[in-house]
């Protein structure tokens, strides 16, 4: 810090000076004002209050001239609103305070770098003062001509702004005064004289104000008296719902009478080209009509078939296969004995199944194959059951020997001596009956045995 | 209401660049320090 009266450096916690003695403490306050001050500017010029800022400013330099901050941030504003010379001037005179280390430097050199832009601000300078001049002169279009010219080359000015808002509304273009009123408001808030216009434009009695000042006094005089209307509760609009009616007819009508028939007209199956040719159609169904009965009678002719199918069907005996397993069990049970010794075969088994196969549920070859089968068996087990029917017989067992020789004569129906024996047995029997019948048999069947003497004399013998 | 003509007058010529000269050097830099200084010298005059 320094004295104010001696000029030398000094603390700033001092009171007085050390050199010369003089008491500070008014001298203190009056620099923390003038910082209070800048700090206030620079607080509303970071939010555009450009106008206030700059009265904050002036204050803080009418307090201490040699705070080169608010000097400089003064200038920065004068610069942001058009006033090119007002703020080169703020900084000239805060690097004479302070040469060294000043911001103001570099905003000097940065305006003066660029002289053709210091040139197009300083026309535009110039015009402006012309067209002051006009409007003065009662010249307003002239001036508005300039002022035009002016903003487009600095379109910061405000003060050029300002008197081509106040030209508009004094030749009655509101609207224009308006819209740079607004741009003017986005440069700078809080600018006095732009509210005072706006305010002006805003309120009922500035519109007209120009036009007819009496009018505009009755005007504003009747806008004040509002006629106060009795109270009515709204009633339900029936034209609405009325005009909606009338609306869906009119569709309805439009539709009937312009698409309706065109979509008719569109669609293949009304085409009048069908019904041209009603001869043909006739024909046509007849023909249909002889197809129909044509596959009537034959749909019976059909069913006929079906129906003689179906009976042949019913008729067909299904082989039991059954009947051939027994046939292949025999065919492996002889197999098995042929794989045997002769001497060891006994096939009496096979013959015995043989008797139980109903030959009708084979075909031809199967039949063969049973005959050989039979062929090859049949005669040895037919002999083995004669043979034990002849000893049951020896023996008095005359039921058991029946037994026997009866499938002995089912093997071999020629074995007269069986037949023979038979009879003995039943007439052993006491079976008169069975007994002729079989001694009958040997005399009718074997005429040429040894058998029939002896048969017919037995017969003789019971009738 | 605004009188266009006295409002009209309330504007001022903007200062050109080739006035900047003169503006700056017949600026009146009077703050109040030195209004505190002249106080000052005037006290110590009186003594």
């Amino acid at each position: 810090m320094i004295c104010p009266n001696c000029g030398s450096n000094m603390s700033e916690k001092r009171k007085r000076c050390e050199r010369c003695g003089v008491d500070l403490t008014i001298y203190k306050k009056v620099i923390r004002i003038s910082n209070y001050n800048y700090n206030s500017g620079l607080a509303k010029a970071k939010v555009r209050d450009l106008s206030g800022a700059i009265i904050a400013l002036r204050r803080s330099l009418d307090f201490n001239k040699k705070n080169t901050n608010a000097r400089n941030l003064l200038g920065l504003i004068y610069y942001e609103m058009g006033e090119v010379v007002a703020a080169l001037s703020e900084w000239v005179i805060s690097r004479h305070i302070q040469p060294l280390d000043n911001d103001a430097d570099e905003y000097i050199n940065k305006v003066q770098s660029n002289p053709t832009k210091l040139d197009v601000l300083n026309q535009a300078i110039k015009r402006y003062n012309t067209a002051l001049k006009y409007a003065k002169q009662g010249s307003d279009d002239l001036a508005i001509i300039q002022l035009k010219k002016v903003v487009s080359l600095n379109t910061h000015f405000i003060r050029a702004y300002q008197l081509l808002v106040l030209l508009h509304m004094k030749t009655g273009e509101n609207e224009k005064a308006k819209k740079y009123l607004f741009k003017v408001g986005k440069i700078d808030v809080s600018n006095t004289l732009t509210l005072r216009y706006m305010q002006e434009l805003e309120s009922p009695a500035g519109k007209d104000i120009n036009a007819n000042p009496e009018a505009e006094q009755q005007s504003s005089i009747t806008n004040t008296i509002i006629p106060i209307s009795s109270y009515k509760e709204d009633k339900p609009n029936i034209m609405a719902f009325v005009n909606l009616v009338i609306g869906v007819i009119i569709g309805i009508a439009v539709t009937a009478i312009l698409i309706i028939p065109t979509v008719k007209k569109n669609n293949p199956s009304d085409d009048n080209s069908s019904y041209t040719d009603n001869a043909s159609a006739v024909a046509q169904l007849e023909e249909k009509d002889n197809e129909i009965s044509t596959l009537n009678s034959e749909k019976s002719e059909l069913k006929d078939q079906i129906t003689k199918l179906q009976a042949q069907i019913d008729n067909t005996v299904v082989p039991d296969t059954s009947a051939y397993e027994t046939l292949l069990s025999v065919m492996n049970l002889y197999l098995t004995e042929l794989s045997k010794p002769e001497s060891e075969r006994d096939y009496k088994e096979i013959a015995d199944t043989l008797t139980t196969i109903d030959d009708s549920q084979f075909s031809d070859t199967s039949l063969s194959l049973l005959a050989t089968l039979r062929a090859t068996t049949y005669p040895s087990i037919a002999e083995q059951h004669y043979e034990t029917g002849h000893n049951l017989y020896s023996d008095g067992k005359y039921e058991e020997a029946l037994v026997e020789l009866s499938k002995a004569l089912l093997l071999d129906p020629q074995d007269v001596d069986a037949v023979y024996f038979s009879a003995r047995a039943y007439d052993r029997l006491g079976d008169k009956k069975n007994a002729i019948t079989y001694y009958n048999k040997v005399i009718s069947d074997f005429p040429n045995s040894k058998r029939v003497a002896e048969a017919t004399d037995k017969l003789a013998l019971i009738q | 209401m605004i009188n266009f003509d006295e409002e009209i007058e309330k504007f001022q010529p903007s200062l050109e660049i080739e006035q900047a000269e003169d503006v700056i050097t017949n600026n009146d830099l009077t703050d109040m320090t030195d209004i505190l200084k002249e106080l000052l010298k005037g006290n110590k005059d009186n003594q």
